[in-house]
């Protein structure tokens, strides 16, 4: 499995879509951070150092390093340096969480130490370190659990673009609609409602507790992976 | 136990047979083609061997051990797939390193297979600029890295040009001569005719021929020979006679089930000048199509 979890980390090291698609949305993050310091006054620094791009934009790397293996037909030789096509999935999947939380770590501290400099310098308001620690553990968390959520939805779909497409629709539009219309369902969703839950903010009361969260976030991982992995197990690569 | 064994081995699609129990095995030291025409079901047989889609009966192993029951299987098996793919974004050098890190290859073996398929130069690019033959290259140093014992290559000649067909017969050789078990599919009978020891020839899903490439070559014919006669009809008539069959095409006569030597004696008895004879050698082609029953 370690040598599995090597391989799968240097895919993901060695594709400029990777790097690309990281660098955009940490540079943005940033960017956002640092406007939000500046500019708003008032503003809540929990909210402020909640991490949603990079956070979320991990759930779309699963997906699209995993419908990746199909769409450039990889998948036939992935599957016979590993002819166990469980623990192949799985060694993508644990990849997937490892970069999310490098990332997420980075990125997340990187906006919390300009945005502190910034609040700090215009005499705003700032979190202490036990409030930094919770924003963390939080963006930590959902990062680890979308990007198996990602790559598990990648090998249940296969194709690319409806892989991409459908995830970014379900998080924006989709569980968005459903939490307004049946607030109690919506907030078990996957995508928005049950990382929402885990992150935390304004409308705190709407969501589901960061603990139970982290359990449905689990849950619907496990579930969509198990799927993904009976698909995988029982299908011809002709 | 052979270093590869089809057994009974059958795989359907839906209502569609595209493999109906057949079984072969090969030996080490030895190239072996695997012979078909398109849709033979050449590629759904090795990929049933390499675990890719699921026998619907029988099996297909290496040395008694289903692929995926196989430890390391890259240091037991090499496999070059006809559609072999790469990320286009990846080097080749970094495609390598990634099947070296799976299959716990050392890392030197990287550089090895980069010289052995003549690509060090281009490892550093990306592999959306290569050719054709680069990816079939690349493909063939994958398949080397753990240093097999068998090699399977599945229409491994597409994309290469002449130079590279040269190549490729030499690396087979060469495996073969280090002991390896090489199997080499193909549905152009010149590209291998040159290269293989033994051959497995299907059809339909069915098996047709097995067994050294002159066995099959010979064909079940036996003997036959090729003759010019002054009076062929009398000739003829001497020969059905004796129960050979003759087909007369121009002003030769094909007989079939005779040595040259049978048929000058026949010509001296018969008093019939001969003006050519000659052992009539079927063509490789000739008895494919033969055992496969394509047309020309």
């Amino acid at each position: 499995m370690k040598a599995l979890l090597h391989a799968e980390l240097l895919k993901l090291r060695t594709t400029r879509t990777f790097v690309a698609v990281v660098g955009t949305a940490a540079a943005l993050s940033l960017i956002l951070v640092a406007l939000g310091a500046s500019l708003d006054v008032g503003k809540d620094p929990h909210a402020l150092f909640t991490n949603n791009s990079i956070t979320y934009i991990i759930v779309l790397l699963g997906a699209i390093g995993m419908t990746g293996e199909w769409r450039h037909r990889t998948i036939t030789g992935s599957v016979l340096a590993a002819p166990d096509r469980l623990r192949l999935l799985a060694a993508k999947a644990i990849s997937y969480s490892v970069a999310g939380v490098v990332l997420s770590l980075l990125v997340t501290v990187a906006t919390m130490l300009v945005g502190t400099l910034i609040l700090a310098g215009r005499g705003e308001e700032t979190l202490g370190a036990g409030g930094l620690a919770d924003v963390l553990w939080r963006n930590l968390a959902v990062a680890a659990l979308l990007g198996p959520l990602g790559v598990a939805f990648g090998a249940l779909i296969r194709n690319q673009i409806v892989t991409v497409v459908g995830l970014i629709a379900t998080a924006a539009v989709l569980e968005p609609a459903i939490s307004q219309v049946a607030p109690d369902v919506g907030r078990f969703g996957p995508l928005a409602g049950a990382p929402g839950g885990v992150l935390g903010g304004v409308d705190a009361g709407a969501l589901l507790a960061p603990g139970l969260a982290v359990v449905v976030l689990i849950g619907w991982a496990v579930l969509v992976f198990a799927a993904a992995a009976l698909r995988l197990d029982r299908r011809d690569l002709v | 136990m052979a270093p590869v064994e089809v057994r009974d081995l059958s795989k359907r699609f839906g209502d569609f047979a595209a493999v109906k129990q057949l079984s072969f095995e090969i030996r080490p030291g030895r190239v072996t083609g695997f012979l078909g025409p398109n849709g033979a079901g050449k590629s759904t047989t090795l990929r049933a061997l390499l675990g890719l889609v699921r026998p619907s009966s029988g099996s297909a192993t290496f040395g008694g051990q289903r692929y995926d029951e196989l430890e390391r299987p890259g240091t037991r098996v090499g496999a070059v797939l006809e559609d072999a793919s790469f990320h286009p974004g990846r080097s080749a050098r970094n495609h390598l390193r990634v099947v070296a890190a799976t299959g716990g290859h050392p890392a030197r073996r990287v550089e090895e297979v980069l010289a052995a398929v003549d690509l060090t130069a281009a490892a550093d690019r990306r592999v959306k600029g290569y050719s054709m033959g680069m990816k079939q290259r690349l493909a063939i140093a994958s398949a080397l890295l753990g240093d097999p014992q068998v090699l399977i290559l599945d229409e491994p000649t597409n994309g290469l040009d002449p130079p590279g067909i040269t190549w490729l017969r030499g690396l087979l050789r060469e495996q073969a001569d280090r002991g390896r078990a090489v199997l080499v599919s193909s549905h152009v009978l010149a590209e291998v005719a040159q290269s293989v020891d033994d051959v497995v020839v299907i059809a339909d899903g069915e098996l047709r021929a097995q067994g050294t490439l002159d066995a099959v070559l010979g064909g079940a014919d036996g003997p036959a020979t090729e003759v010019r006669a002054q009076d062929p009809a009398r000739l003829t008539g001497a020969l059905e006679r004796r129960g050979h069959r003759v087909q007369r095409r121009g002003d030769v006569l094909h007989v079939a089930g005779a040595t040259p030597e049978q048929v000058g004696e026949m010509a001296i008895h018969e008093r019939v000048a001969v003006l050519g004879l000659a052992p009539r050698v079927r063509s490789l082609e000739e008895a494919f199509l033969t055992l496969t029953g394509a047309r020309t």
